[in-house]
């Protein structure tokens, strides 16, 4: 089975979205901050990341930056998840090392189609 | 009595008057010969009775008196008649010299003595010498009556012409015969009786012999009205007996220009006291000679308080500002005028005031020299400006406060709205699941009000920030079919629900298009909505086709809808922000308004645009175009705007979004080959790179794209440098823009560019300078600022100003002396003047720019507003120069131009 880290702070989010993934018969396993998201980065190896930018502790940026420099984990594709709107944030989710990004609030079909068009690429 | 003595008595009497007699006399007997002569004779010809008695009167003095006249006189005309009076003799006398002599001769009978002539002599030639002379003199004196151009009458004491002059006769178009002999009065049909002319001649000239200066004011019938200035003489004319000289001077041309002078004089007085900008006018000592009244009521002063007093002195010394004793005493004597002084200065009368002064020096006639000075209270100008620019600092902090708002806002509401659609949406799935059939209509109630909140919500963002130029556009390539497809699924609900069908039209060579599909999608979409929304029952169609024109491809989606239309007028407000066409429409049908308008900007965003046709009542077409390839088009747009030879898209072709101008920069240059060197050079640099081949097009273009920076030649025809960087400072879409001037020196082998920092024009508006000094303060005041110029009045007055500013100044007069004076002291800006003696500041310039340690020294170039015609020949010398020798220079040239961008803008970090 896929598994999924989200790492989302807003606990409604990542509620809704854990369960709406789930029922599409993925594994969700949860970060609540950018620290945590790393740690589970490395001790669950996810076959994907949906990582939301603000977030506390470590942010988004830093922590897909570090993902990406870590030798184990920086094959994980990571979907950058944020609600503004700004190609601005997009490309400095890209320069970060995100491979993909969504805007909030989230069309599940079109997340969807990004999570297993980089799973596919990547088999 | 005794006959004899009586008769000797007779004789001795006789004898006696002969000797008394003053006048030479000779008696000749009837052979002519000399019985006697008496002493007068003896003593005026310096002879002896010896030499002269017994004698013919022809032998005497050696034969002197043999004159051929006196032969005539004594042989011919005495002895027929026995008198003859006033013989004229001329004759030169050994002994006396050349002579005038008056015979007279008797013939006597003189008792015993027989016959006997005598002869008389009187010597008459200092009477006629004087004679001669007064003849002289008076033909003198009629020569110079008719030589004068003044009209001469002289009269007779009957007031009887004698004679006019040349003047007067053709003066008045009259002959001598109609004047000469006539009473003055008669003349030209009595044109000369005027009544002043009788009181002159009648009354004063009798009185007293002379006046002078009458003036007569007369309508002359042949040579129109006049005034003629009369001056006579009463003369003792000698033989002529009492004259009077009557001279006419015709002042007419004088008068009127007098009076022309006068009106005029009057009307730079109404001038000067009408203007509303009080005026004071004071001679080189700095005495008032007169103020104007707007002077008086603004200082609430007198006159009499004011004139003659020194300016210093007036209204309890209130005038006496040190920086007016400056500008009078320091700048004024130096330059003839200033302009736009100002002085900001507590007046007693009327509280603090800035005042903006000018000055002339004026030449005027006979009051010498005079110094206008004018003042303007600025005072509410300034303050109104101060205002303006608070209210637009202001209204900047709101903005960005508004953008930061909206940013926030839009992440707050984005969140919870983010909950209420997803696990509405999930409930949805979850009541179908379950087959809970009677939740999943309301639960499509929340979701599609949490979609409809969400799009207003976006929206309202979308357009602030296309307002803020903050919308980017995303570029990928896509399928049109497949994006066609979804946007016509999508609005298919809309469509069905007021009972309208729909109708897709796709050209088979549709393929694919590159441009933000974001925008395309949602301009396609609020087209749609907008026709199923208002049509009813209708007819909805969608056509999309591939188009050619000039020499590009072009998308073109037709939205044709048979709904309620529009008017010519609802139309025109359509595509405006927040409107609809009719306000109803809003309360009946939805909508944020704001659709359409943005529909509209997303498709100028990618180059294309949106039209309608409309007939209201019968339905609407609504037309979007845009590129195939958003990419290419705008480059080459911009390319053909930009520079109009030279394609400037390969300079950006690497990037995958377009470069926004915020990384670009403006080479402005009328060289071709300068431009692509430029251009090459900057882009290698990673900057992208906009070319503009004259001053015009590069303005228009820096307002446009407003690039981080420009480059910009001093030498171009038409609009030279100077006049392009000028009106750059003064367009405020520009006047942040920082700008690298570029250009050639004479230096063998050497390029060029002024690295000036900033830029302002003669006279230095002290509030521009105040500004740039702000601009560049160095951390620790009082900072020392170098002024290089080489007009003395000039640095005074900066001089002035920057102290006032809180400066420190360091003066130079030309670039050797600041080179000599920076070597001592580091300034932390420099003020330069370009045309200076010895060192230019050009060569200055590049002599500071080529020091390290100076380098960061902000130079502010100042030049007058126009360059001279000297100037401008000095300038295209040093390009003439270069261009032949161009080549070696070029690195050093493109180094510098790499350091002067390195202030003001980095190179936009490309994507690999």
């Amino acid at each position: 089975m896929t598994k999924i880290l989200l790492v989302e702070d807003n606990e409604m989010n990542r509620d809704m979205l854990s369960r709406r993934l789930q029922r599409r018969g993925y594994e969700v396993i949860i970060a609540t901050d950018g620290q945590m998201g790393l740690e589970m980065a490395q001790s669950e190896c996810p076959d994907i990341i949906l990582m939301d930018m603000s977030l506390p502790v470590l942010d988004g940026w830093e922590a897909t930056r570090c993902l990406k420099a870590g030798a184990e984990t920086k094959a994980i594709p990571v979907i950058a998840l944020t609600a503004h709107a700004m190609s601005s944030d997009r490309e400095k989710a890209l320069e970060a090392g995100c491979d993909e990004y969504d805007t909030k609030p989230i069309e599940l079909t079109r997340l969807l189609a990004k999570i297993e068009h980089l799973l596919g690429a990547r088999k | 009595m005794n006959q004899k003595p009586f008769v000797d008595d007779t004789e001795t009497y006789a004898q006696d008057i002969v000797e008394t007699v003053r006048e030479p006399l000779l008696m000749l007997d009837k052979n002519l010969r000399v019985q006697s002569a008496n002493r007068a004779f003896y003593q005026t010809f310096q002879v002896s009775p010896d030499e002269t008695e017994n004698r013919l009167i022809y032998e005497l003095g050696n034969g002197q008196w043999d004159i051929p006249d006196l032969r005539t006189l004594l042989e011919d005309v005495i002895p027929r008649s026995s008198v003859f009076n006033d013989f004229e003799l001329e004759h030169t006398f050994p002994v006396i010299g050349r002579r005038i002599m008056l015979l007279n001769g008797r013939k006597l009978r003189a008792g015993s003595h027989s016959e006997i002539s005598v002869l008389a002599m009187e010597d008459v030639t200092e009477r006629r010498r004087v004679e001669a002379d007064l003849k002289a003199i008076e033909t003198y004196a009629q020569n110079i009556v008719d030589t004068v151009r003044e009209p001469l009458l002289i009269l007779d004491g009957t007031l009887r012409v004698r004679s006019g002059n040349n003047a007067f006769y053709q003066t008045f178009k009259v002959s001598c015969d109609e004047t000469e002999n006539r009473l003055i009065y008669e003349l030209g049909n009595g044109q000369w009786d005027i009544p002043a002319l009788r009181t002159l001649l009648e009354d004063i000239v009798p009185k007293s012999s002379v006046f002078n200066d009458f003036e007569l004011e007369h309508d002359f019938p042949v040579i129109g009205r006049r005034v003629m200035l009369l001056n006579a003489r009463q003369l003792q004319a000698g033989h002529h007996g009492e004259l009077v000289v009557l001279a006419m001077e015709d002042v007419t041309e004088r008068r009127r220009s007098e009076a022309d002078l006068k009106a005029i004089e009057t009307y730079a007085q109404n001038i000067v006291d009408t203007v509303r900008e009080p005026l004071l006018i004071l001679d080189t000592t700095l005495r008032v000679r007169s103020g104007n009244n707007a002077f008086y009521q603004t200082f609430k002063v007198s006159a009499e308080e004011t004139e003659n007093r020194l300016i210093y002195e007036l209204g309890n010394g209130q005038w006496d500002i040190p920086d007016l004793r400056t500008l009078l005493e320091d700048i004024v004597p130096q330059s003839s005028f200033f302009n736009d002084f100002e002085l900001e200065h507590d007046f007693p009368a009327l509280g603090r005031r800035v005042m903006l002064l000018n000055a002339r020096k004026l030449q005027a006639g006979h009051h010498g020299e005079l110094l206008v000075l004018a003042m303007e209270d600025v005072t509410e100008r300034r303050r109104a400006e101060e205002e303006v620019a608070k209210a637009k600092e202001a209204s900047e902090t709101a903005n960005k406060t508004k953008s930061l708002f909206l940013a926030n806002m839009s992440h707050e509401l984005r969140t919870p709205l983010n909950a209420i659609v997803g696990y509405s949406e999930m409930l949805q799935e979850e009541a179908i699941d379950q087959n809970l059939d009677s939740f999943g209509a309301d639960l499509e109630k929340i979701h599609g009000a949490g979609r409809h909140l969400l799009a207003l919500i976006n929206d309202i963002l979308d357009l602030s920030k296309i307002e803020a130029g903050k919308m980017d556009l995303y570029l990928e390539t896509f399928d049109l079919n497949i994006l066609i497809d979804e946007v016509a699924s999508t609005v298919y609900p809309m469509v069905v629900k007021n009972g309208n069908t729909m109708h897709v039209q796709k050209a088979s060579d549709l393929g694919a298009m590159r441009a933000d599909q974001v925008k395309v999608r949602q301009g396609l979409f609020n087209l749609l909505s907008n026709a199923a929304k208002f049509t009813q029952a209708g007819k909805i169609v969608l056509e999309a086709e591939r188009q050619r024109m000039d020499s590009h491809e072009w998308i073109v989606f037709k939205v044709t809808d048979t709904g309620i239309g529009l008017s010519p007028e609802q139309i025109v407000k359509l595509f405006q922000d927040f409107t609809q066409a009719d306000p109803s429409t809003t309360r009946k049908f939805g909508g944020t308004g704001l659709g359409l308008a943005l529909t509209r900007r997303f498709c100028q965003m990618m180059g294309g645009d949106v039209t309608l046709q409309s007939v209201p009542g019968e339905g609407s077409v609504f037309t979007i175009k845009i590129p195939a390839d958003v990419s290419e088009v705008r480059h080459d747009v911009e390319a053909v705007t930009a520079s109009g030879t030279i394609a400037s898209g390969t300079a950006v072709e690497n990037t995958e979004s377009l470069p926004d101008s915020g990384t670009c920069v403006l080479v402005i240059d009328d060289d071709a080959a300068q431009r692509d060197l430029m251009k090459s050079f900057l882009t290698k640099e990673g900057f992208c790179v906009y070319c503009a081949d004259s001053g015009a097009e590069g303005l228009r273009l820096a307002k446009q794209l407003h690039p981080v920076a420009i480059t910009l030649d001093v030498m171009m025809p038409e609009m030279d440098g100077w006049v392009v960087l000028e009106k750059l400072k003064q367009d405020v879409e520009t006047h942040d823009i920082p700008v690298v001037m570029l250009t050639m020196v004479d230096d063998p082998q050497r390029g060029f560019t002024l690295g000036a920092a900033d830029y302002a024009t003669k006279p230095v508006n002290r509030r521009r300078l105040a500004r740039i000094i702000k601009k560049y303060s160095c951390a620790n005041p009082p900072c020392a600022v170098l002024v290089v110029e080489d007009d003395a009045a000039t640095r005074a007055l900066t001089r002035n100003m920057l102290e006032k500013e809180g400066c420190r100044v360091m003066e130079a007069e030309n670039g050797e002396i600041a080179l000599a004076m920076m070597a001592e002291e580091r300034p932390s800006l420099i003020l330069l003047d370009l045309m200076m003696p010895v060192m230019d500041g050009f060569e200055f310039a590049d002599r500071v720019r080529m020091q390290p340690e100076w380098r960061s020294i902000p130079i502010v170039v100042v030049t007058a507003h126009d360059l001279t015609g000297e100037e401008r020949r000095r300038l295209s010398g040093y390009v003439e120069t270069i261009l032949h020798k161009a080549g070696g220079s070029r690195d050093e040239l493109l180094e510098r131009v790499r350091n002067e961008l390195d202030n003001f803008a980095t190179p936009r970090l490309l994507n690999a």
